[in-house]
């Protein structure tokens, strides 16, 4: 047994620790693990039938209701295209610079050593733990007309609250450690002894992050692209307070989606819904794809 | 004097890895750093390649003060304790890297590499990645990529410490007999005795950043100059071993410490 | 073959780096957009409707209208953002930095709250007809078809397994006529014996099963999720309702209700940063306009005219008793003594 542990993570150096465990755990699997297995899938099944698939079905159903051309009508609707936009807009300013951001800061946090490096780390993560509704608030206080910058935005003309800036903003603020978080145990797994190997031979910094840094973070930093990709576009809360719900202007997908459902009209809800599950479909089939990758 | 440290002090965050370093390791020289873990070998290393800063004192190579010199500067080629070999590079790319940077030309990077792994006898496994080589020749691996550039000084942390303990012996003579052949000037840092015995023509022991005793092996053994050498230095073993070379014997039945080692 | 890698890396990193300045100058373009709104450019006008949630439909159709008719009259186009929510919190984005031209609120008291913030002048209520309310509504009740629990007055409600929706009047301005009807009647039944009044309202708001924060919301928490079985509602509310459930829904009037003076102004500091006075104060003169009136009258509001709202008397009930909020001493008055933190609202529900 104890050989066959050993025996089994030598060969699984590159880390493939599932395959590994399930060498190990297999050859004591009998009747009563049998009964097991299939219960514990049974209420997997279940639940995830509950909680997941029929809610999905109920809104492809419910928007093909009234049939294919009054979906196709609710989609390419004005407002939301314009939905559409901002939320692509928005995403794609946050998944740039908190892509931008966790290099630097995972780069920063996991090859140098100073004081403060836990108290950063930690700071990091605020977003993980406050209710966007609260970070809505928090940025409608900073920028807003009665806030700490009114004044001085007012005074220059910028407008960043019930505006395109405040939606961004936001946007970035909830999907600020998703990127980082993926990038970081990486690059700390990897220590710095290549990189300084590299730096011994004379290799510059933008060459060693090419050649060494960027070949190991590859994966990780698609995968944290991909969960921040689908954080932006799906969130809520905070844009929801901040946004001012001016249609065609600041209205994102979901804001959307909560308008045409309080006007009573449930199919156009659902139509422009299912684009937000399309989208997230596809994000899961790039995610798992991914995940298929990075084990190699 | 080839390399030469004169009173280096070095600090980490109030922890003294380094008090008042002295010593020198000749042109040709294969010397070891060795000492117990936490003893400060690694830092002197790591100062000599400018991977770290001393925080007083010279460091001079070849008679020139280097301290200021960064470390891809200095003609030195470095093995990592675990290698640190390039991953996601194959070993012939991983034995160029040093050659491509220096903006070698093509053909002057393959004449070199495929020299280099004939050399470490690994002509066949060159596009190989390395999590698919052995603990050996990752080894070997590395020392191939640390001699590319043709340094003058080659510095290797704890080269055998990652090696299993059967093929280790093996290692150490095909190390020496490399660097013998190769000509170049090498620091080793070790914590293993039997180790710096085999394969180092002068050991310099280290003990609490301080250095405590310089000089061969017979003399580090026989004639301990302090108590830390005479404690940490185990004579009967080294009579030993010292026997052992003599009789060209390498399968040590006689040897009461066979196994026992590590 | 490695070479091959190098440029895939690069190139992906040249993408990563382009992408990032294309969003960031993308990002810049918008917020001189934003910015620029409202420079007074003579080709294209836009004005920010800031206005509560039932009043959606009502303008949308009459931001065609009215574009149509100022087009006409001054040659300049014209484009009208709605954006809709709860009353209350609609007038606290606008103190907050919702740079809307004009509102269109609930009630008077969330103009005044505005107006507080400096951002509209004293006496606005008196800038157009009617104390400023193009259109009326009042409160009435929508319960299911064939009405099983029998609810015909505001009596009926405080029944117990009477189970009611309305919404918050912390965050609704509707929930606020709500509350102001049901006590307007129990003060008249009982000769405006306040500990009596202070008691039903218990009993009512006991009965309510969901407090949500809009009007819409509770609309939708009884229509399309079921719930409860009687919805106080706005008069408009409620017959858009039936005509978007027909058959389900049937609505009650009950003998006293309030009328309910939806409050419209322009928000003086933004228009004059816009320049687009103008515009908004043409915006909602021409709610008082004939067509204007009919669309608030097909949209269940009633028209403020009395000869359009003489053409929706088949609509309408136009005998029902209806008290003013002059009757509780006008919005400022009856806000403290109902609805403040710590008043009589506060008092009942949380007893």
């Amino acid at each position: 047994m104890k050989d066959q542990i050993e025996h089994s993570y030598e060969q699984d150096i590159v880390g493939d620790d599932i395959y590994s465990i399930r060498k190990v755990i297999e050859p004591h699997r009998d009747d009563v693990d049998h009964v097991m297995k299939y219960v514990l899938i049974g209420i997997a099944a279940v639940f995830l039938s509950v909680m997941l698939i029929m809610p999905l079905a109920v809104v492809i159903l419910n928007a093909l209701r009234d049939g294919w051309q009054a979906y196709r009508e609710a989609v390419l609707d004005e407002y939301t295209v314009k939905a559409l936009q901002l939320t692509l807009l928005a995403t794609v300013c946050a998944v740039a610079v908190n892509t931008a951001f966790g290099l630097f800061a995972s780069y920063l946090l996991s090859k140098f050593y100073f004081r403060g490096r836990q108290v950063l780390a930690s700071l990091i993560d605020i977003p993980f733990s406050i209710s966007p509704v609260i970070a809505g608030l928090v940025f409608i206080l900073t920028f807003g007309k009665i806030g700490w910058m009114g004044d001085f935005l007012k005074a220059h003309n910028i407008k960043i609250v019930f505006a395109v800036p405040g939606v961004i903003l936001v946007t970035i603020f909830v999907t600020f450690p998703f990127v980082f978080r993926e990038l970081f145990p990486v690059m700390n797994a990897q220590g710095k002894d290549e990189e300084e190997a590299a730096a011994l031979m004379g290799a510059g910094g933008l060459m060693i992050f090419r050649r060494i840094t960027f070949p190991h973070i590859k994966w990780a930093l698609v995968y944290g692209v991909v969960l921040c990709t689908a954080r932006a576009m799906g969130e809520f809360g905070a844009v929801s307070v901040i946004s001012g719900h001016l249609r065609g202007k600041t209205n994102t997908l979901p804001l959307h989606v909560e308008i045409l459902y309080n006007e009573f009209n449930t199919t156009a809800a659902f139509a422009v819904s299912s684009i937000l599950v399309i989208m997230a479909v596809i994000i899961l089939i790039i995610r798992s794809f991914i995940e298929r990758k990075r084990k190699i | 004097m080839y390399v030469e440290m004169r009173r280096i002090n070095k600090t980490f965050d109030g922890f003294q890895a380094s008090k008042d370093v002295n010593f020198g390791v000749y042109k040709g020289q294969l010397a070891a750093l060795l000492g117990p873990s936490g003893s400060g070998k690694t830092t002197i290393l790591r100062m000599i390649a400018g991977l770290d800063r001393p925080d007083s004192g010279d460091i001079l190579i070849n008679g020139n003060r280097v301290n200021d010199i960064p470390g891809s500067k200095r003609g030195i080629g470095f093995v990592f304790q675990n290698y640190a070999l390039f991953r996601y590079m194959t070993v012939a790319d991983n034995i160029a890297f040093g050659l491509e940077v220096q903006k070698k030309s093509k053909k002057e990077i393959k004449d070199r590499v495929e020299e280099l792994l004939e050399l470490v006898s690994m002509q066949d496994l060159g596009k190989r990645y390395p999590n698919q080589l052995s603990g050996g020749q990752r080894q070997r691996v590395a020392f191939a990529r640390a001699l590319a550039p043709d340094p003058q000084l080659l510095l290797l942390d704890e080269p055998f410490a990652a090696i299993d303990a059967k093929v280790r012996r093996e290692l150490r003579t095909w190390l020496k007999q490399m660097i013998g052949r190769v000509g170049v000037t090498s620091i080793f840092v070790t914590h293993d005795q039997e180790e710096a015995v085999e394969v180092a023509d002068t050991i310099i022991i280290t003990n609490q950043g301080r250095i405590e005793q310089i000089g061969t092996p017979e003399e580090v053994c026989r004639y301990p100059q302090t108590e830390f050498v005479k404690d940490f230095v185990d004579a009967e073993r080294f009579e030993a071993l010292m026997a052992i070379k003599k009789n060209g014997n390498n399968r040590c039945q006689n040897s009461p410490f066979c196994g026992t080692i590590n | 073959m490695r070479q091959k890698k190098v440029n895939l890396c690069s190139k992906i990193l040249v993408v990563l780096i382009v992408g990032f300045m294309i969003t960031l100058t993308g990002c810049g373009g918008n917020e001189r957009v934003a910015s620029g709104g409202g420079d007074g450019n003579a080709e294209l006008v836009e004005l920010l409707n800031v206005s509560y949630d039932p009043t959606r439909e009502f303008y949308a159709t009459y931001n065609k209208m009215f574009s149509e008719y100022w087009k006409e009259k001054s040659g300049q186009g014209i484009s009208v953002t709605q954006s809709h929510g709860g009353s209350g919190s609609q007038a606290r984005s606008v103190i907050e930095g919702n740079e809307a031209d004009v509102v269109t609120l609930a009630l008077a008291h969330d103009v005044t709250a505005i107006e507080e913030a400096g951002l509209i002048e004293r006496g606005w209520i008196g800038e157009f007809d009617s104390n400023s309310a193009p259109y009326t509504s009042t409160i009435v009740f929508l319960v299911h078809k064939g009405n099983e629990k029998n609810i015909q007055d505001w009596n009926d409600l405080i029944k117990d397994g009477v189970e009611v929706i309305t919404p918050n009047p912390k965050t609704s301005g509707g929930a606020c006529w709500n509350f102001l009807a049901a006590w307007a009647y129990q003060q008249k039944q009982d000769g405006n014996d306040e500990d009596v009044t202070k008691k039903f309202m218990k009993k009512l708001y006991q009965n309510v099963l969901v407090l949500d924060s809009g009007a819409r919301g509770a609309t939708n928490t009884f229509v399309e999720n079921g719930q409860g079985d009687v919805l106080i509602a706005w008069e408009n509310e409620a017959y858009l309702a039936m005509k978007e459930y027909p058959d389900q829904y049937e609505i009650v009037t009950p003998s006293v209700s309030i009328l309910a003076q939806p409050s419209v102004a322009v928000v003086d500091s933004n228009v004059d940063d816009h320049g687009t006075r103008e515009a908004a104060e043409a915006y909602l003169e021409y709610l008082y306009s004939d067509e204007a009136q009919r669309l608030a009258g097909d949209n269940y509001y009633r028209p403020v005219k009395e000869a359009i709202l003489k053409e929706y008397s088949g609509q309408f009930d136009l005998d029902m008793n209806l008290v003013t909020i002059d009757d509780f001493g006008g919005w400022d008055e009856a806000y403290r003594v109902y609805f403040e933190d710590g008043a009589i609202f506060d008092q009942i529900y949380e007893e």
